[in-house]
């Protein structure tokens, strides 16, 4: 008599496809529902999903932390500063590259995830967030503008830093759920990404974490690619590709109206 | 409802975006006046980024103003002649203004220049105008007679050169003053999106002392080819001019602009001006209150990022 096998989950996991090499593996794969956003004239903001399973044949715990970067631009700030009863702007601060998007969505707060040196490390998470600025302080020329501060600001860096993030997350360009990463079944999970109707066109880059005893396991990667549609696009390039004869057509147009509405309130 | 504004890249509810016009036109049609000190703010207020609010509902300007310089036009209450020196110096205070209103914008400074101006212009000609047609609706009630008016011109109009007969506005005049007079108004029309007309008409009325029935039409002839211009050269120079949004306002605006110049008959001169000063003043002490105020960020963005 052989001995009976032993009992049956209580929960059976479909089986993952297994191909070579990654039988046994712990991995993440992740896809999502639209690689393509168009803004066009309706366009209020989009929501997109991203899905994915994560293969976990150990009996670790694993975590899931999805971050999505939007593109890099210059970000310039101001400080508001009080002078003799005025409030009035400080020169102004050129930070050379932030993401013009930002969010991380995760199975728990992200320092419970992995320590503070991993996170700086990969870059995941706003305080983590690369915001490009030269090393050093220096005041130049730029645009023909004097005296432009291009740098780190001592002291102050942190503090202009945290208000890059925070004024980008009052506009919702900047997001940190620390549970946006739901299961919906076993291996299974979804996390919601929410485009604002002010997100920056361009190309963005999504990364699927999986975490295990703070260590990243494996990663996924996906790109994302929102950009203007239909009209919208025509006439923001016509507005920059030809800028002179679209301020005329404009004037154009506005003074036709006048006319015209002199003309028909006239015959009444 | 809303609408997404290639420009501004914002979305917008555009049925609001209609009514605004028309309630501004209206207000136009009411007073005589091109209305954009109030469309500037209101569509800041909307959350529209403040330098395609200003580039753009200039041509709003140019909308109402065309239609008002048409019908001035048929009763012959148009002095071309010195419309097109002002005009001339509105075109090259513009051109000043645009690259004014650019360069405050790389130094982080073009929100306060923009509050500063409303406060000092609308504040000084608010309180003028409230106080001057107060002082006549009061003498009005009590029966008083009007005082005389002084007719006289300041004498420095006439030591200068390059003097010009203007026979429709009854003027023989150095061209400078009228020069002068709308090269700052274009440079105004640049930073704060106005037609100017708050400043010209008293300006006209009271320094050139033009005939009375010729200051409207005249000052909406200048301000049709200063905003015109301005509308050219924001586009031009800074891209900052949303066809779409300024469509939207205008659509309401000529509507609007009809129905308040039907009604203005109705009102006596001088409640007109008292209700137009409380207006002005209103709108410059709202946007001169972030120099006092404590902002609630300390920390802002700065616009205007070259590519």
């Amino acid at each position: 008599m052989q001995a009976l096998p032993p009992p049956p989950p209580a929960i059976v996991a479909p089986a993952p496809e297994r191909s070579v090499g990654t039988v046994g593996q712990v991995r993440v794969a992740s896809a999502m529902t639209d690689a393509r956003v168009m803004i066009d004239s309706s366009f209020r903001g989009a929501s997109i999903v991203v899905y994915g399973a994560v293969f976990n044949p150990t009996e670790r715990p694993a975590d899931v932390v999805v971050v999505v970067r939007g593109p890099d631009g210059p970000v310039r700030l101001v400080k508001k500063t009080r002078n003799m009863g005025f409030w009035l702007n400080s020169r102004p601060v050129l930070f050379e590259g932030a993401p013009g998007f930002y969010m991380t969505a995760s199975t728990r707060p992200l320092s419970d995830i992995a320590d503070f040196g991993q996170l700086r490390r990969l870059g995941v998470g706003v305080d983590h967030l690369r915001i490009k600025a030269p090393q050093e302080s220096r005041a130049v020329t730029r645009y023909g503008v004097r005296d432009v501060v291009v740098s780190r600001l001592g002291e102050d860096y942190l503090d202009y830093r945290r208000a890059v993030i925070r004024l980008r997350e009052a506009a919702a360009l900047y997001n940190t759920d620390p549970d946006g990463v739901e299961f919906v079944d076993t291996g299974l999970f979804r996390a919601e990404l929410d485009l604002p109707a002010v997100a920056p066109t361009g190309q963005y880059f999504a990364e699927v974490w999986l975490f295990q005893d703070g260590e990243p396991v494996s990663v996924s990667n996906l790109t994302l690619t929102v950009e203007k549609g239909g009209l919208e696009r025509d006439i923001y390039e016509f507005a920059h590709r030809r800028p002179w004869s679209y301020g005329v057509l404009t004037v154009l147009l506005a003074a036709l109206m006048g006319w015209g509405a002199s003309r028909l309130f006239r015959r009444d | 409802m809303d609408i997404y504004l290639p420009i501004a890249e914002v979305s917008v509810n555009w049925p609001l975006l209609v009514l605004l016009g028309a309630t501004v036109g209206f207000v136009s049609g009411l007073f005589g006046i091109g209305g954009g000190f109030l469309m500037a703010p209101i569509l800041i207020f909307l959350g529209i980024p403040p330098a395609v609010a200003v580039a753009s509902q200039a041509s709003h300007v140019v909308a109402s103003s065309t239609s008002g310089v048409i019908s001035y036009t048929s009763q012959k209450a148009v002095d071309y002649r010195i419309g097109g020196v002002m005009a001339f110096g509105g075109v090259v205070g513009a051109l000043l203004g645009v690259e004014l209103f650019r360069y405050l914008r790389l130094l982080g400074q073009a929100d306060m220049a923009v509050a500063v101006s409303y406060l000092l212009f609308l504040g000084v000609i608010g309180t003028l105008m409230l106080y001057e047609s107060l002082g006549q609706i009061l003498r009005r009630v009590r029966g008083e007679v009007l005082p005389h008016k002084e007719r006289r011109r300041p004498l420095w109009l006439y030591g200068l050169p390059l003097k010009m007969r203007f026979p429709r506005s009854g003027l023989y005049i150095s061209a400078i003053p009228p020069f002068a007079l709308g090269a700052f108004a274009g440079v105004l029309s640049a930073i704060m999106g106005v037609g100017g007309g708050f400043i010209l008409v008293p300006a006209m009325l009271y320094v050139l002392r033009m005939r009375a029935g010729v200051v409207v039409g005249t000052s909406l002839f200048q301000i049709i080819i200063v905003t015109a211009m301005t509308t050219i050269l924001q586009a031009g120079r800074n891209q900052t001019v949303d066809i779409v949004l300024s469509t939207l306002l205008l659509v309401g605006g000529v509507v609007g602009a009809q129905y308040g110049a039907r009604l203005s008959g109705r009102f006596r001169p001088d409640v007109l001006r008292a209700v137009l000063g409380l207006i002005v003043l209103l709108v410059g002490i709202q946007m001169g209150l972030e120099l006092f105020v404590r902002p609630s960020d300390l920390f802002a963005f700065a616009p205007g990022v070259p590519e």
